[in-house]
Parts: C-alpha cells; sequence; structure tokens
C-alpha cells in the first residue's frame, strides 16, 4: 500500500523514527504558520456544506456526539478523582461547583478552545455545555458560516470576538494565539493534526495554550494499511463520502507517535506530560488515553471504542487526550 | 370543541424566552390575542394536545437533566379545561378506551403520571380469547398461566382504560410540571420557515397572534398533520373498506369469574371485541362495513345489543344472515329480531341452556349459579347500552413516510395511523413520545442541537421499523381474517390451533421475556406473538398453495416465528 518509505521528500518524514527524531531537535525554529494554503481553500469551497447535515461532512456531523462524550468522560473522570483538580486549573472561579454526572452543562464556568473550528460543529456543543467557548480556524470563510450559523441559534450567546459572549470565533492561528497571554482550561483540535504543515509546532502551540492541570484533546487518523483502505480508497474514492483530496495519506499521525511526543518534555528542562506508559506502550490512564473510533456503515454511526479493546481499534480513527501536568 | 364557548378564565403561564430577555409572564388567554409583533422562541413547540403530544411533553418536564435546558410549549386547538375537569359517575364509562400494555404502563410510572389516572375506572386484562369467526379455531391467552406480570405483581397483560382518563391523568401531571407552557383554544394558523441568515427554522404563527420559532418542532397533530405537510413528509397507506363501532355495554356482574377478560370474533367482516372496564361495564370496538354501522348507530339500542350478543355466539352463516336481514329492513324491531334469532339457535341446535344461546335468556339470569356451558369463552350478555355512547369512524393506515423533516419531528397518529383490532395505535403513540425524549435527553447530553438531524436520528431508527412491523402484522392479520376461502381458513385455523397447544412453549417465551425488566424487551402484548405466526402463515400457504403439505411446515413457521419473536427485542440499540 502507499505507505511512504523513510526519507521521501516530504517535509515532514513520517517514520515514527524521522518524526520523534526531527521534533526534538533542541532549537526548532517556530515556524511562521504551519497551515497549508492549499487545504485552507479546499475548505473554503466546502463552507457552504458545512452545515448539511447529509452532505460532505454528513460523517462529522455523526462522529460529534461520539467526541462530545469522550471529552465529557474525561473531564467528568478528572473531577472525581481529583475534585480539586479543576478549581486549580481555574482558580479565577472559586466558587465553582463540580458538576454532577447527569448535568448537561459540564463544561459551566471553563475557559475551552477550539483550534481548527471549522464551521463549529464542535465548538457550538462545547458552548452548549456550558464552556466559555473560544474557536478559531485558519479559514476566513470557515469564521463566516461558522458566526452566521451560531447567531441564528438564540441559545448560543455568541459574537464575532466579544469578551463576554460564551461562544466567540476569531480567524486566527493557534501560533499567533499563542503570543496572547489566554490560556484555557481545554483546548480540543479536532480532526486538524492531518491537515497541518509542521505537526510538531502545531502540537507545540496547542500545548502551550493549556491552562496547568488542563486538557488537550486531538482527533485524527493514524497512518495504517486499514485506514489508507477506509478513509480514502473507501470514504474519497469508491463511495465519495468524503470529497476527494480532503486527506493526505502521509499525513496521518499514529497514536504511539503523539505519545512520543508528549513523553518527552516539550519545552527543554520542562516536565513531559506522559511520565511513563506500560510496557505495551500506552500511558497511564490519568496522563493520557487512546480511544479508536470506528465508522460502522451498517449502522450509519461511529462507535466510540471501548477501552479494553485491542489496538485494532485505533487503526483508523481515533481519539486523544492528554492532561498537562499542574507544575 | 371549539375554545369560543369556553369562558372559563385560564391563567397561562407563558415562559417561553421573547428574544433577548427571559421572562415569564401570566396572560389570559381569550378572544383579545393581538400581541406584540416578533416572535418568541421555544426549544420544543409540540402541535396536538391528544395523548401521544401530552406525554411528550410530560416526559420532557420529568427529566432531571432537562430541567432548566429544556422549554416546551404545547398548543392545542381545542379547551383542555374541559378533559381536565372531564367527571363521570363510577357507573358510567366514555366509549373511547385504550389498552395499555405493561410497557406503557411502566412508561407513565416513569414520567409520573400513573399516579394522577383514576385507577378505579381502569381494569387489568388477565385473559384474552380470540377466536375465528368461520372455524371457531381460538387462541387463549392467559397472563397468570403465561408468567406475565407486570412489576408489582399483578399478572395483566394489558390494563384498559378510557382515554379520557389517560389524558386528564396526563393533564394533571402536566399541571405540576413549570417547564411546559400548555396553550390550548390556540390554533396553529401557519407553519413557515425563518429568514434569519442561516437559520430556517420553523416559525409557528398562532391564532392568538403569537409567533412561536421553534428549535424543534413536534406534530403530534393527528392524522392530517399541518407540522408534516410543512415538513413536505408523505404518508402512504389507505383506507379500509370498514368502520368502526364503538359504544359502552353494560350487563350483570358474573359470579364465575371477574370481568377480566378480553373477547374478541373475527369475522369476515371485521372483528368484534368486548374489552371490559368494570365488573358491570366493558366497550365494545366493532370493525364491520360502513352500511352496516350506519344502521347500527342509528338503531334501537335493543336492536344493536341483540346483533352483539348473536354475532359473538351465532354461526357465522347466521349472523350474515342478520345483518343482510338489518340491511333490508333497518326498522327492524327488537321482538322481531330476537325472534328472528330465536329461529336460527334453533336451527342450529342450540340449547337453551348453552351458553351460545341468548334470544329467550335474560342477562341477569345468565350470570347467576352453575356457568352455563361454554361460558368461558363467550363474553357475559350484554343487558343494555349506556345512552349516548354508539358512535363510529372510519378504519385507515397511514404510514408517514419519514417522522423527521428540517428540525420537525412526527409522533402518533401523525406518523402512523393503524388498525385498532390490537388495540396498538395508542402503544405505538406513547412508545414514539416515549423514544423521543430519551433521543432528545442523549442529544442535550452530548451539547447537540434538538432539532439537528443528527440529534434525530436515533430517534427514528428506533421506532420506524419497529412500529413498522406491528403496523403489516397488524394489517395483515385483518386481511387474513376477511377472507373466508376454505383452504385459507383452514391454514389460518390449524396454525391457530396447534399455537394455542403450545402453552408450555407460549409460557417459556412470553416468561422469559417479561422477565427482563427493560420495557423494550417485554412484547407490547400476546399480539405480537400472534401477528407473528399469522405473518408466517401467509407466506406459508402462498408458497404451498394453500393445500395438502399439512401441519407439519405450518406448525414449524411458527415454532421459527416464535423463536424470532423471544429473540427479536434483544437489540443493543441504546449505548
Amino acid at each position: 500500500m502507499a505507505r511512504m518509505a523513510p526519507g521521501e521528500s516530504q517535509a515532514w518524514s513520517w517514520t515514527a523514527r524521522g518524526w520523534a527524531s526531527r521534533s526534538f531537535l533542541p532549537q526548532p525554529p517556530p515556524p511562521i504558520s504551519t497551515v497549508n494554503d492549499a487545504e485552507v481553500s479546499h475548505f473554503s469551497r466546502l463552507s457552504a456544506l458545512w452545515w448539511d447535515e447529509r452532505g460532505e461532512f454528513a460523517l462529522l456531523h455523526k462522529m460529534n456526539p461520539h467526541r462530545i462524550r469522550f471529552i465529557r468522560e474525561k473531564v467528568l473522570e478528572v473531577l472525581q478523582a481529583q475534585p480539586d483538580a479543576m478549581s486549580a486549573a481555574a482558580p479565577a472561579s472559586s466558587t465553582h461547583i463540580p458538576p454532577s454526572l447527569e448535568s448537561p452543562r459540564v463544561l459551566e464556568g471553563m475557559d475551552v478552545l477550539d483550534v481548527g473550528c471549522g464551521g463549529g460543529i464542535l465548538s457550538e456543543s462545547l458552548a452548549r455545555l456550558g464552556a466559555n467557548t473560544l474557536a478559531i480556524d485558519a479559514s476566513a470563510e470557515n469564521i463566516g458560516i461558522a458566526t452566521r450559523h451560531a447567531a441564528a441559534d438564540p441559545g448560543l450567546t455568541c459574537s464575532a470576538a466579544s469578551a463576554s459572549a460564551t461562544l466567540s470565533f476569531r480567524h486566527v492561528t493557534a501560533e499567533t494565539l499563542v503570543q496572547e497571554p489566554k490560556r484555557f482550561d481545554i483546548v480540543c483540535s479536532m480532526e486538524v493534526v492531518e491537515h497541518v504543515d509542521n505537526p510538531a509546532a502545531f502540537l507545540r502551540s496547542c500545548a502551550e495554550l493549556v491552562k496547568p492541570g488542563g486538557h488537550l484533546f486531538l482527533s485524527t487518523i493514524a497512518r495504517t494499511p486499514l485506514s489508507y483502505l477506509l478513509t480514502i480508497m473507501a470514504a474519497e474514492k469508491v463511495f465519495r463520502l468524503v470529497e476527494p483530496g480532503t486527506h493526505t495519506f502521509s499525513k496521518f499521525v499514529n497514536p504511539e507517535e503523539l505519545i512520543g511526543f508528549f513523553t518527552k518534555p516539550l519545552m527543554p528542562g520542562a516536565r513531559p506530560w506522559i511520565s511513563r506508559t506500560y510496557a505495551h506502550g500506552l500511558p497511564t490512564r490519568i496522563e493520557a488515553e487512546v480511544r479508536g473510533i470506528v465508522y460502522l456503515p451498517w449502522r450509519g454511526d461511529w462507535v466510540l471504542a471501548p477501552r479494553e479493546t485491542t489496538p485494532w481499534s485505533t487503526q483508523a480513527n481515533y481519539l486523544f487526550w492528554v492532561r498537562k501536568p499542574i507544575e | 370543541m371549539r375554545g369560543a364557548s369556553s369562558n372559563i378564565r385560564r391563567a397561562v403561564r407563558v415562559a417561553c424566552r421573547r428574544r433577548g430577555s427571559p421572562q415569564v409572564l401570566w396572560r389570559y388567554f381569550s378572544d383579545s390575542g393581538t400581541d406584540a409583533p416578533g416572535h418568541e422562541d421555544c426549544d420544543v413547540v409540540v402541535v396536538g394536545g391528544g395523548p401521544a403530544g401530552l406525554a411528550l411533553a410530560s416526559a420532557l418536564a420529568s427529566k432531571r437533566t432537562l430541567r432548566g435546558s429544556v422549554k416546551v410549549t404545547l398548543v392545542e386547538g381545542s379547551d383542555l379545561s374541559k378533559i381536565y375537569n372531564w367527571d363521570l359517575p363510577p357507573d358510567a364509562f366514555s366509549n373511547r378506551v385504550v389498552s395499555l400494555t405493561n410497557a406503557t404502563l411502566d412508561f407513565l410510572d416513569e414520567i409520573g403520571a400513573w399516579t394522577h389516572v383514576d385507577v378505579e375506572r381502569t381494569c387489568p386484562i388477565e385473559e384474552m380469547q380470540v377466536w375465528d369467526g368461520i372455524s371457531d379455531a381460538r387462541m387463549d391467552f392467559n397472563a397468570a398461566a403465561l408468567g406475565i406480570s407486570r412489576r408489582g405483581g399483578s399478572n395483566q397483560m394489558a390494563r384498559l382504560t378510557e382515554t379520557l382518563n389517560l389524558q386528564r391523568g396526563l393533564l394533571r401531571r402536566l399541571r405540576e410540571q413549570p417547564n411546559v407552557t400548555l396553550l390550548d383554544n390556540t390554533k396553529v394558523m401557519n407553519i413557515s420557515e425563518d429568514d434569519i441568515p442561516g437559520g430556517a427554522w420553523p416559525m409557528v404563527q398562532l391564532s392568538d397572534g403569537v409567533t412561536l420559532r421553534a428549535r424543534l418542532l413536534v406534530g403530534a397533530d393527528g392524522i392530517n398533520s399541518p407540522v408534516r405537510s410543512y415538513s413536505k413528509i408523505d404518508s402512504y397507506g389507505w383506507d379500509y373498506p370498514t368502520c368502526a363501532i364503538v359504544a359502552t355495554l353494560l350487563h350483570p356482574p358474573r359470579t364465575f369469574r371477574p370481568n377480566t377478560c378480553a373477547y374478541q370474533r373475527f369475522l369476515p367482516t371485521g372483528p368484534i371485541a368486548f374489552l371490559p372496564l368494570s365488573p358491570t361495564a366493558s366497550s365494545l370496538v366493532w370493525s364491520t362495513s360502513p352500511a352496516l354501522a350506519a344502521v347500527l348507530t342509528k338503531t334501537d339500542p335493543a336492536v344493536l345489543t341483540s346483533m352483539i350478543n348473536a354475532a359473538f355466539r351465532l354461526p357465522e352463516v347466521s349472523v350474515r344472515y342478520l345483518h343482510g336481514h338489518l340491511l333490508d329492513v333497518p326498522s327492524l324491531s327488537p321482538d322481531d329480531l330476537r325472534a328472528e334469532i330465536s329461529f336460527r339457535e334453533q336451527a342450529h341446535a342450540i340449547a337453551p341452556y348453552s351458553a351460545l344461546a341468548s334470544a329467550n335468556v335474560h342477562p341477569a339470569e345468565a350470570g347467576v349459579g352453575i356457568p352455563d356451558e361454554g361460558a368461558h369463552g363467550l363474553p357475559p350478555l350484554v343487558a343494555d347500552i349506556q345512552p349516548g355512547t354508539v358512535a363510529s369512524f372510519p378504519l385507515r393506515f397511514r404510514h408517514a413516510e419519514a417522522y423527521i423533516g428540517n428540525r420537525t419531528a412526527l409522533i402518533g397518529d401523525a406518523a402512523h395511523v393503524i388498525h385498532p383490532l390490537a388495540g396498538q395505535g395508542l402503544n405505538l403513540g406513547l412508545g414514539d413520545a416515549a423514544a423521543l425524549a430519551r433521543c432528545i435527553q442523549t442529544a442535550v447530553m452530548h451539547g447537540g442541537d434538538i432539532g439537528s438531524r443528527t440529534a434525530l436520528v436515533p430517534y427514528t431508527r428506533e421506532r420506524y421499523f419497529e412500529n413498522h412491523k406491528m403496523m403489516s402484522a397488524v394489517d395483515k392479520l385483518h386481511k387474513l381474517y376477511a377472507s373466508t376461502a376454505p383452504p385459507l381458513v383452514w391454514a389460518r385455523s390449524t396454525g391457530v390451533e396447534v399455537l394455542n397447544e403450545l402453552d408450555t412453549l407460549k409460557a417459556g417465551i412470553i416468561g422469559a421475556a417479561g422477565g427482563r425488566s427493560s420495557a423494550h424487551s417485554v412484547p407490547g402484548s400476546p399480539w405480537e406473538m400472534v401477528a407473528g405466526g399469522v405473518e408466517t402463515l401467509v407466506s406459508g400457504t402462498r408458497v404451498m398453495g394453500a393445500v395438502g403439505t399439512g401441519l407439519r411446515s405450518v406448525a414449524g413457521g411458527i415454532l421459527q416465528q416464535l423463536g424470532r419473536v423471544a429473540s427479536g427485542p434483544g437489540k443493543d440499540q441504546r449505548e
């Protein structure tokens, strides 16, 4: 299958070894932008279709409840394991009462950043769960679409860039935002890592935006023969569920590469986010977690694989969570 | 039932958010309705105050997780205070009754509505006797013998009550639930899409001048659903060439058994059903030709009484003759009819002490002392009909092609209309309400937009096929029993008799399914089983050329079907 050979003339070498060795040079010059221009224009063209739930982004719409469920589960898990953890992360809201399991507004009072929000599918859900949500995207048209759509919903207090709104959209990149002082309890970047040019730099920006003790949620696609078959061969070429050209196989990221990234210090001398991994390569559940998410065509829906499943469930789409150390 | 006649001063709480500022205000709804222009934003607007609409509103309001986040407004054109204040003496009953399956009862319990239903006016169904009008092949379901029991112990396969008793209970429950705004005497004048960019939400224009902008618009508005038309959802189906006659029947109490058995005889013109309500009152649902229904609803009640008693007892050929006779002589006097029935009984050699005799027996004597021969298999002799309760309505089959549209969802009769022979219509409607409420709750927990397709698809997935199965089974049952062709009668009778003998199998299957506590694993009623067997029979007879190949394959088919019924409900749709 079309697995990239090491040393191919890619800006980024995608073998695990190359990735690791390239990304942790002591002084990588911070790139101006990791955004890929061709990718931005591709999505701008599709922007009008973002909210057609049966169209181009149908699979994404269907995936959304499962992503939110994962976020919900992990946030509650940490809250219950360490009730004071979030208040350490969010000292401003000292009166914040930990939400119960049944409460829909589990993110009440938290500052949440959605990087690469697209049409705002995830951002709107985050805001509905009570989060003060800032959603950013590299495409101005996406921001326009997302703002317009959210404004039609009276349940969301939304504005282009007001501080008081619970949901705001900004046309800005993570690399620019990180220059500002604002940090977040939760940073999400769903289905984005596989579209950027320099994932290591991108991840470093995202990580930097997380408050100590906060969460980073990612979702992406593993670089395996199975994922090529499913996401490119089946979804793009055969069944046309997704616009051809949406995915570039060589840019897919394997779970062990993400785990590897966070096992090393992000800054010289800093504490790594993942302190240890088990023999099978997986981190402890309180530091990071990888969960496969599988689309079952006969059910017409995604299934968030249970924790106990065999590694094959993370061979294609997966969700990744990692928590920043409190220091 | 028009609101204009109502001069009752009713305070209606309007808890919808006006644009911008949330506010709660009290308004008096009267004919002076013109309010400020603009619109009110609502999360869920339910159109229709029938049982399904009320149950949905109540289910949404009773979910703890939805309190404070989902505001519900229910719009009803008629005056609901009439139902709220509905009251009848204990020995009088309204003519529209419903049979609530155990799953439905669990749901009503769960939303806190059952405690508001007057239980004195309900009656458990502990047994069901169903037989073929031509061959007399009989199916007997006994809840105790089959091990069907409801949580709490009583052996019942369903519970009968008046629709109004249920509706009043739901309204009383809603009165306690501040999250729901009830707008009755308010008609929906028009539904259109808003013109807000990125919106296209339904704007519901009400007769009092207010316009509601709905995140989710639910059509619980009946067979000619305006919400369905707005959603551009087609529905397919047909009108049966039959009408149902309903009436409240009065009879003396039975001494040898409580009045908790439902009886149904499948005549070729349609089934006639006797549904117990109290020791001395029962309800009639009789499907028959529109012409006969027209005569029977206008005739002397004594004639109708005799016709009902005869329809349960006389051989089919004589029942057919009596129907023809009455159509020829609509002004037939009660005495002439009795003489005719008496003659027919003699011709069929029905002895006066037999339970099949009705012409010369006084109903009060029939129930006393040693029961007549065969009395167990027949309903008590009807003595009289409660005045003013005879009515008839046409029977239809309708199924919407989809249950969800752009920010709309259909429940109850707006989504499906079914033949009443198995008493499943209302249960399907309440099942819809339960499923939609669950679906909305899940969506809210996941930060979803409850009007979006993504949020609503699980509702369709849970209900559409489930409803369709029951609907087509009931339809086939109706058509199967409408036939008088001897091979078909033989096949259906053999099938039914074989099935009826397999008591342990029946018990095992229903017992196992009923043992599970989830509302979804309990079969809706024994009807599901009957219908399943019948469905196999239809295809079986078709393949075999109807004759001769014998009992073995028919029985085999039924066994197979039973196995499927037993294993069928174990679905894993809910995570």
